[in-house]
């Protein structure tokens, strides 16, 4: 191989590596669909229309979280979801939701469980 | 000049060029965050915002940009929204408490690692005779629940000239046109669009944290300062 031939070899590698480097965009880690967008029409406009589709957003990012590179539901959306059956009353999906929330990710079991605790403890007070 | 000698050249050009277009490397984040680095917090709870703008509205809204690209670049993030409700069930309604509280209360309470602390400084648009800008300024920092030390900060700004450039004048008339389509263009989802571009620029001097496949690999990263 001549002497040319070999440095435009070089070139064109340094410059995919290069050009890879700088501008390749990967999946993000986490599918959250529109949750920014449908948080924030919730507490602009705070209603029932804006609160269903929050929850609405929220289930839809769980169901499809496996479109994102981590395959894995993002941190808190179970949750969030959990805490909208909390205060709708139906502590029984809050309690299912706050424990999937802690399964996945170990650093929310302290809150998480706070949470089903405080639950447990209103329940048998009612008793 | 030979022919070899001139693709020699160019081929050393072209890389120098290209290094530079990456970033002028100024300081590592290993060397800007060497904290983030030694106590390696998984988990970050994130506060409603402090607002010191002259906009009321700014905290609630700002609230909602905050938790994805934290998460995105693989820290647990405690759920803002339910994080604040529950704050407001404990008694802490102001912002201003909750910021004086001692650190070690948020690993008591939520067992979180590190807290997140956001500062809006600037939220608003501010009109000139011939430009508008709106401004987003946000200053954040992540202080450890176990030691109360400052492990990163960093302060992101967004000004974005709402004139767009277009300089078809036609005196007084055209002004107050202008002024018009500025007061109509800036609503509040335009400060969230923006006060999302500030925290991309923001978050990205953090170092990346555990979900990330480059957790504790991104010391030698460069940070333009």
């Amino acid at each position: 191989m001549k002497l040319s031939n070999k440095l435009t070899l070089i070139t064109s590698a340094v410059m995919m590596i290069l050009i890879s480097g700088c501008s390749s965009q990967p999946k993000p880690l986490y599918n959250y669909e529109d949750y920014s967008d449908s948080y924030y029409h919730y507490k602009k406009n705070a209603g029932e229309q804006s609160a269903l589709e929050y929850k609405q957003n929220l289930e839809k990012a769980i169901e499809n979280a496996g479109d994102s590179s981590s395959g894995r539901v993002a941190p808190g959306l179970y949750a969030d979801l959990g805490y909208i059956y909390l205060k709708s009353g139906n502590n029984q999906k809050a309690i299912e939701y706050f424990t999937k929330e802690k399964t996945i990710y170990p650093e929310s079991a302290h809150f998480m469980d706070r949470m089903i605790q405080k639950i447990h403890a209103q329940e048998g007070d009612k008793k | 000049m030979r022919f070899q000698n001139l693709t020699a050249l160019s081929a050393l050009l072209l890389t120098l060029f290209l290094f530079s277009g990456c970033g002028p490397a100024t300081i590592s984040k290993g060397a800007a965050y060497p904290k983030m680095y030694d106590q390696k917090p998984r988990s970050l709870l994130i506060l409603p915002p402090m607002n010191e703008s002259t906009d009321a509205e700014a905290k609630e809204y700002y609230m909602t940009t905050v938790e994805m690209p934290f998460a995105q670049l693989g820290y647990y993030t405690f759920p803002v929204e339910m994080v604040s409700d529950v704050m407001k069930q404990e008694g802490v309604y102001d912002t201003e408490l909750l910021y004086n509280l001692p650190m070690n209360k948020f690993q008591e309470y939520f067992g979180a690692d590190a807290v997140l602390f956001t500062e809006i400084k600037k939220w608003n648009v501010s009109y000139m005779v011939l430009a508008s800008n709106l401004t987003v300024s946000i200053e954040s920092k992540i202080v450890s629940t176990k030691t109360s030390e400052v492990l990163w900060q960093h302060s992101g700004t967004v000004v974005v000239d709402l004139s767009g450039g277009n300089n078809n004048g036609g005196g007084i008339a055209g002004l107050l046109i202008q002024v018009v389509a500025t007061a109509v263009s800036t609503a509040a989802a335009d400060y969230v669009k923006y006060a999302r571009v500030a925290n991309m620029r923001l978050v990205s001097t953090l170092p990346v944290g555990p979900y990330h496949a480059l957790y504790l690999q991104d010391q030698d990263a460069q940070l333009t300062q």
